[in-house]
Formats: structure tokens, C-alpha cells, sequence
């Protein structure tokens, strides 16, 4: 229980602090992830993140002076729950809702927010999105009070294809292979979109059913008769663990490009199935080894663990979020979201990989994405193997945006 | 169940007075009970008193969910389709869809038929997610309740007298039906069909039939839930959602005709108040299920009423000193799994994990007290009390059953 008692013991040290400074009350976040059932690992690993963030910025002072209260809710997993929690956080008094482990949940709480916010105007509460990905989120759903802090289908894709061109490990030949879902089909298109900018041809597409194929011996047979020296994929899960194993397996020689083979697990799961194969995400801790390996120790030293998969980006929100938040005043119940959001348009943040801030035009924050290649020389080992994520390319936050998506229409406020 | 009427009103009165007897949280978890109650009623219907055990009910739940949702946001809950009205396209849809699914699935009696309801379930789950027009993709269709009949919808309390009513009288009317000479039947299509049908019965054509109207009340409590949480997303058809409503009906007692929708509210006030108390909640669940039945197969309702057939007033005092015994001695016996449970959850997470590297074997805070791993006593305690209990089950039961001998 150190990290709690340590939470406890900064807030209780900012509480003597900000002691007859102020009175107002303290700003409430409600936390409403995934904590119990299949999904709950990276529901706690949200957790870790967002419980180790605020507890900076409480150390840093909280906010109004007093500390920050992070109200934690089990959504279940699924849409009805969240959309119970997120009413029972905004009636505990939150301002602000934090939820990142899943699209579906994430597509509930949204609209809840921009619902509750239209039937209770100047009592808004804020969304945070620590990591749902799904592009509608900031396309055909955006609203002014939802904002991402987590890459999307679009930047992911980009990224790692151009990190890969770099390392000269991009061929001309790709194969794009990829869950037959909305995500699936997100990062199908970015693939086929960046084949000219990038010189690749993409010789053929592949959705196939979401985590039900045991065997992936057909499709890596069919990858081979294309003859693609490089494979795009989103797959996630066991759908990745499978589709490497078998490319391994039938002598496949193409690299593949992913967007989540850092998920906790799979590199021990793979071991050297997974070498040389290339994942983009927004850390990696060799990328301004100081500051990096500091935040590292840092994250460690409270929470019994490195930051990784979620984590870094999570806690870089959440960074972004205390930047807002101090250039907003603490009104009698907490924080006006509409100032708040309208401050984190604004703000910025540094961070070990460089600067991360908000985009106005449909709050989908623009960060640096960190290109990587699974190699035995990584200083930080994944899962206890002798592999590890080597940076290739870092990519500015300015180089990795993506365009506005059309369907984003956003009522701004006044 | 023998409902007195005057039993009957006051519950009636009771959930009328919910909205001011309650705070917020628990309206919310009122209204969700009050769906899964009629969602497990409908269920009832079809298990419990026709005898067809459905694996895939959460198809015509979530039809139904999205033909609401679809509805809602066609007919801006104005002109034929006013918001109040909104779960009868939920139950049109289920009542076609039940046809449909019910024409092919009781062509089979027994495993074979809850294969095929489970095989329908699985092929609209593996469908939605291709079809981003109909089922919305992963972020699902979304919607927003309009203002109708002077009410604004705005508001919890509304929206929770809305879902009480269609539940009020969605189970009146399955209380009627089964009053009615199909709802007799349905009993016959359980005991013998063959029987039936050397009666001249169309036995297809009755299953078809109780098929879909179970599968109309499903989706209605489908398009209650859409108008509850404004929206629906294709994890409504996941095969958790089947299972989730056998068990609740299991739970509490299908054959009784409230067991269903006590099961299904206890099950969903349960799952609120314990996900946020501890993170094992579902394997809490989980032992319910089991211990119920392994102890009482006709379920909790089920059993109760059973017991409660004894007519003299003596014997129903004697009946409840026998169960307040039984309760006290499994609640010892509760405790100490509890306190090992939550032990063991503590001591297995991260957070200790990463403290075990830091500071050796710190002490373990659980019922405001400090516990050692290292040291005997939470697990002499847990292990002690957990065993006392069941030793005192054993004791009564055998006590109990030598005094029925005794007087027989």
C-alpha cells in the first residue's frame, strides 16, 4: 500500500500548505475504468498512470490549493456500466472523467458527457480520453469537451510506416492484414492512403475475424504467394501473437509493422518471433536517455513498475491536464470545465520525448510518436526476455499529425 | 408464488416512492435492476415455463436495444413515435425476430434447441461488427432522449417512472398470458410434448409462438435500456449477456413466476454495490451461483415459497428460527471466505508486489485491522472461521433433519 500512503501523505502535506489559502472545495476526477473482469488489465493500468499524475501535481500544490481527489469506478467493462458510473461520478461532484481501456466504453461516456453538459449548461463536466483510440472519437462524435490524449489508427499507421522507410526496412511490397473492425478497417485505409507519399504498393488486404482464428497458417500463405516483404497490421492481442508465430513458423520473410507489440505480455509470449518487427508508440526510455530513465525510476519508484504500453502517454495527459488546470482559478465547486477546456487548448507540456499539446480543431493532442524495432540491445527489456524496443525514429508532434477528419463538426461554446 | 394483494400493492407503492426514498446512484441502479428484472421475466417465460432453455437471449435484447436507438433517432421522439412509446418498436422487433428465430430453433427440443439459440446469438454478434451503419461500429449508435408528453426525459426520475411502468406492466401482461389458454399450454409443452401432440397440438407452432414472445418481452427491456443509457453499442450481443440472464433467472428460481425478476434485480443491486467495494466481485458471483445451486436448485424465490407452503402459524415461526440459524451459521462461515478472498486479493496485486520488492513483507490493512502475511493469524483467522462455519451448517442440518425423522 506505499503508493497509497504516499498519495495519502502528499495530499494530506498540500492540505497543511494550502491551509487558509483557500476554501473552495476540492476538485473531484472521476476515474471510470475497467477494473474488474477479462478487460481489467489495462483498466489498471490506466489507473497506475492517472493515480501517479495526479499525485505530481498534488505534490506540486494540487489545484486552488487544496489536493485533487481522484474518485475511482468499476464501469464493468462495458457501455452500461460506464454509462451508470459516469452518472454516479457527476453526481459524487466530478468535473472531470477519466477513461481510457476501451473504444466501446469510451463512445458511451462521450456522448453521456456531451449530453449531460447540453441538459446541465454552466455545470459541464470535462472527458478525458486516455487512450480509446477509435478515429470517430475525434471525427463524427468530437465535441468541445472530449479530448484525446492518445494517438489514433491515423498517426500510428504514418508513423510507423515512415519510421520504417527510415530504418530501410520498408519494402515496396506491403500487405496490410487487419481485424475486421472499425479499428481494423481504420488502419486498412492509412495504409493504403500513405502508398504513394511513401513509394509502397500495397498487394493486398486482408480483414479477417476478431480474435477467433486459432490458426494463421492460411493467411501468412497468402502473405507469402504476394510476395509483400513488409506487413501493416493493428492487430491486437492474441490476433498478433498468433499471426507473428505463424510468419515465424512458415519461414515468412517480411517485417512487420504494428501498432500494439508493446502490450505487456506479448514480447515474453513471442520471444524472438518478435525480432526486428516495429511498433510506433509515444515513449521509449532511451529516446533523451536522462530524463527518460528518471521518469522511469520515478514511475517505478511509486507504482512497483516501469511505465510502459499505456502509461507513458497516459501520464503525459494527465500532465497536460495539471498545465490547464493551473492557468484556470478554482470556482466554489471545483473547476468551470468550459475554462478549463478552453485552457487546454492552449497548453503545452515537455516531456522526455518533447512537446505535447492540443489540437483545437478536434481535440486529438498532437505528441511525438517514438518509432521502434524489437532488438536484443534494448536497455530496457520487455517482459523479463532478452528483447527489448530500440528507438529508430522520433518523430515530432508536428510531423506526426494527421489532418482533421471532415466529419468532426465541434460546437464551440458562446 | 401466492402474492396477497395487498403484499402485491405495497411493493407497488414502495417502487412507486423509490425516487424520494433513494440518492441518485441507487435510482440508477433501480432502473437497471428494473430492466434486468424484465429481461429475466422474459427468459422465465420460455425456460422456466415452457422448458426451452435459450443460451442466446441477448440477441433479441440487443435487436431490440438497437431498433430503439435506430427509432429514437429517426422519429426525433415526435409525431407516431413519441419518446414514452419507444419500447414498443422494441418489441415488434422482437416479436419478428422471435418468429423468425423461434420457427427454426424449436424444430429441436432440449441441447439441440439451445444450440441453436446460441448458434442465432453468435451469428448477429459476429455480424454487427461489419455492419457500421446498422450497429455503429465500436463506438456504437447514439442517441438522445426527446422531450414528449410534457416530460423533458431529462432527468433520472423520469426516466426511472418510464422504465417502471413498461416493467409494471410488461409483467402484468406475462402474468396474464400465462393465464391464458396458450400460457397453459406452454406448461404442457414443458411436462410432455409428445403428449401434446398425440392431443392434436401443433407443438412447432406453440414453441414458435411462446419463442416469440419471450423474445418480444427481451426486447423490450432492450429498448428500455436504450432509452436509459441513450444509446447502444454491439457488445449487447455478446454471449456474457445470454449467460448473464440464465443466471440470474437460475438464481432466482425460474420455475416461480417472480423468481426470474427477483434473481435479475438482486444479481444487478449485487454487481453495483460490490464492483466498487472489491475487484473480485464476479468471482463473488460466481460462488453465489454455484453454492445456490448446489442448495437450493429451485432457486432463492423458489425455495422460499417452497418452505413457506407449511400453513400453521407455529410452523412458519418454527420455519423462521430454522433459517435465521442457518443464515447466522453460513454467514460465519461468509466471513471468513470473504476475509481470505480479499487477503489473498491484496497480497496478490501489483501494488504489494512492487512493496514486497521495496520493504520486505509490509502488513496488509483488511476490516481496519493490521495483518501480517508472515504470521499466522489472518490465515488461522479466515481458514478458523470459514471452518467453524460449515461445521455449524453440518450441526444444524443434521440436527434439523433428526427432528423431521423424529416427528414423521
Amino acid at each position: 500500500m506505499a503508493f497509497r500512503s504516499y498519495a495519502r501523505g502528499t495530499a494530506a502535506l498540500a492540505l497543511v500548505m494550502a491551509a487558509g489559502t483557500a476554501q473552495a472545495e476540492a476538485l473531484k476526477i472521476g476515474l471510470v475504468e475497467t477494473l474488474s473482469g477479462p478487460q481489467a488489465s489495462t483498466g489498471l493500468l490506466y489507473r497506475d498512470a492517472v493515480l501517479y499524475g495526479i499525485s505530481k501535481i498534488n505534490e506540486a500544490g494540487g489545484f486552488g490549493g487544496a489536493p485533487i481527489e481522484v474518485l475511482e469506478y468499476d464501469n464493468q467493462g462495458g457501455p452500461v456500466g460506464a454509462a451508470d458510473r459516469v452518472r454516479a461520478a457527476i453526481a459524487d461532484g466530478a468535473d472531470i472523467i477519466i477513461q481510457g481501456s476501451s473504444s466501446a466504453v469510451a463512445g458511451q461516456i462521450t456522448e453521456d458527457v456531451r449530453k449531460n453538459n447540453l441538459r446541465n449548461a454552466g455545470d459541464e463536466v470535462l472527458y478525458i480520453n486516455l487512450g480509446a483510440e477509435a478515429m470517430e472519437l475525434t471525427g463524427s462524435k468530437c465535441h468541445f469537451y472530449h479530448f484525446r490524449m492518445s494517438p489514433n489508427a491515423a498517426i500510428r499507421v504514418n508513423t510507423v510506416l515512415d519510421g520504417m522507410k527510415e530504418a530501410g526496412a520498408l519494402g515496396t511490397n506491403v500487405y496490410a492484414i487487419n481485424q475486421n473492425y472499425s479499428w481494423g478497417i481504420d488502419v486498412q485505409d492509412n495504409t493504403v492512403a500513405a502508398a504513394s507519399a511513401l513509394g509502397f504498393e500495397v498487394v493486398e488486404e486482408t480483414l479477417h475475424e476478431v480474435n477467433k482464428i486459432q490458426d494463421f497458417a492460411p493467411y501468412v500463405a497468402r502473405i507469402q504467394q504476394s510476395g509483400a516483404d513488409t506487413v501493416i497490421t493493428g492487430n491486437w492481442s492474441n490476433d498478433l501473437l498468433l499471426l507473428m508465430k505463424a510468419a515465424s513458423g512458415a519461414g515468412l520473410d517480411a517485417r512487420f509493422g504494428t501498432a500494439f507489440l508493446d502490450q505487456p505480455g506479448n514480447i515474453g509470449n513471442a520471444g524472438a518471433v518478435a525480432e526486428g518487427h516495429f511498433v510506433s508508440t509515444p515513449f521509449n526510455a532511451e529516446v533523451n536517455a536522462e530524463a527518460s530513465s528518471a521518469f522511469m525510476e520515478d514511475y517505478k519508484s511509486k507504482t512497483g513498475h516501469y511505465p510502459s504500453y499505456v502509461e507513458p502517454a497516459a501520464v503525459f495527459g494527465i500532465q497536460l491536464l495539471g498545465e490547464a488546470l493551473a492557468q484556470v482559478e478554482p470556482t466554489e465547486d471545483g473547476v468551470d470545465a468550459t475554462a478549463l477546456a478552453l485552457a487546454l487548448e492552449q497548453a503545452t507540456v515537455e516531456t522526455p520525448m518533447g512537446v505535447v499539446s492540443m489540437r483545437a480543431g478536434d481535440h486529438q493532442a498532437s505528441l511525438p510518436m517514438v518509432v521502434q524495432e524489437v532488438t536484443r540491445d534494448a536497455v530496457y527489456k520487455a517482459d523479463g526476455t532478452e528483447f527489448g524496443f530500440s528507438p529508430v525514429k522520433v518523430i515530432s508532434a508536428q510531423d506526426a499529425e494527421q489532418p482533421l477528419q471532415d466529419s468532426c463538426e465541434m460546437k464551440r461554446p458562446g | 408464488m401466492k402474492l396477497g394483494p395487498i403484499s402485491l400493492a405495497v411493493v407497488v407503492c414502495l417502487l412507486l416512492a423509490m425516487p424520494w426514498l433513494v440518492s441518485g446512484s441507487f435510482l440508477n441502479a433501480a432502473i437497471q435492476m428494473l430492466i434486468a428484472a424484465l429481461f429475466a421475466m422474459a427468459f422465465g417465460l420460455l425456460c422456466g415455463r415452457a422448458g426451452m432453455l435459450s443460451f442466446g437471449h441477448a440477441a433479441y435484447f440487443g435487436v431490440g436495444a438497437f431498433a430503439a436507438v435506430h427509432a429514437m433517432n429517426a422519429f426525433g421522439g415526435e409525431g407516431l413515435l413519441p419518446t414514452p412509446l419507444l419500447p414498443l418498436v422494441g418489441a415488434g422487433t422482437g416479436l419478428v425476430s422471435g418468429l423468425v428465430a423461434g420457427y427454426f430453433s424449436t424444430k429441436r427440443t432440449g441441447v439441440y434447441f439451445a444450440m441453436i439459440t446460441l448458434a442465432l446469438a453468435e451469428l448477429l454478434h459476429a455480424l454487427a461488427p461489419h455492419m457500421k451503419a446498422m450497429f455503429g461500429g465500436e463506438a456504437g449508435v447514439s442517441s438522445f432522449r426527446m422531450p414528449a408528453w410534457g416530460f423533458s426525459f431529462g432527468s433520472i426520475t423520469e426516466v426511472y417512472f418510464l422504465t417502471l411502468a413498461w416493467t409494471l406492466l410488461s409483467i402484468a401482461a406475462l402474468y396474464l398470458f400465462s393465464k391464458t389458454p396458450l400460457g397453459s399450454l406452454a406448461l404442457g409443452l414443458r411436462e410432455n410434448a409428445h403428449r401434446l401432440r398425440f392431443l392434436g397440438y401443433n407443438t412447432h407452432a406453440l414453441g414458435t409462438l411462446i419463442f416469440a414472445v419471450s423474445a418480444m418481452f427481451a426486447g423490450i427491456a432492450g429498448a428500455l435500456q436504450s432509452l436509459n443509457i441513450e444509446a447502444a453499442n454491439y457488445v449487447v450481443l455478446e454471449s456474457h449477456i445470454s449467460t448473464a440472464v440464465v443466471l440470474n433467472s437460475f438464481i432466482g428460481g425460474v420455475r416461480v413466476f417472480l423468481g426470474p425478476a427477483i434473481g435479475g434485480a438482486v444479481m444487478t443491486f449485487f454487481g453495483h454495490v460490490t464492483s466498487d467495494l472489491t475487484r473480485v466481485w464476479l468471482l463473488y458471483q460466481g460462488i453465489i451461483f454455484v453454492l445456490v445451486m448446489m442448495f437450493m436448485p429451485r432457486g432463492i424465490v423458489g425455495e422460499i415459497v417452497d418452505r413457506f407452503s407449511a400453513p400453521t402459524r407455529a410452523g412458519i415461526l418454527r420455519l423462521l428460527g430454522d433459517i435465521c440459524l442457518r443464515l447466522g451459521a453460513v454467514a460465519v462461515a461468509a466471513i471468513g471466505a470473504i476475509f481470505l478472498i480479499e487477503f489473498l486479493q491484496r497480497l496478490l496485486s501489483n501494488e504489494y508486489r512492487a512493496n514486497v520488492a521495496a520493504a520486505g513483507w509490509p502488513d496488509i490493512t483488511l476490516f481496519s485491522m493490521d495483518w501480517s502475511p508472515l504470521s499466522i493469524q489472518p490465515w488461522g483467522f479466515g481458514l478458523g472461521l470459514m471452518a467453524v462455519g460449515i461445521a455449524l451448517v453440518v450441526t444444524i442440518n443434521r440436527r434439523l433433519a433428526a427432528r423431521k425423522e423424529a416427528e414423521a
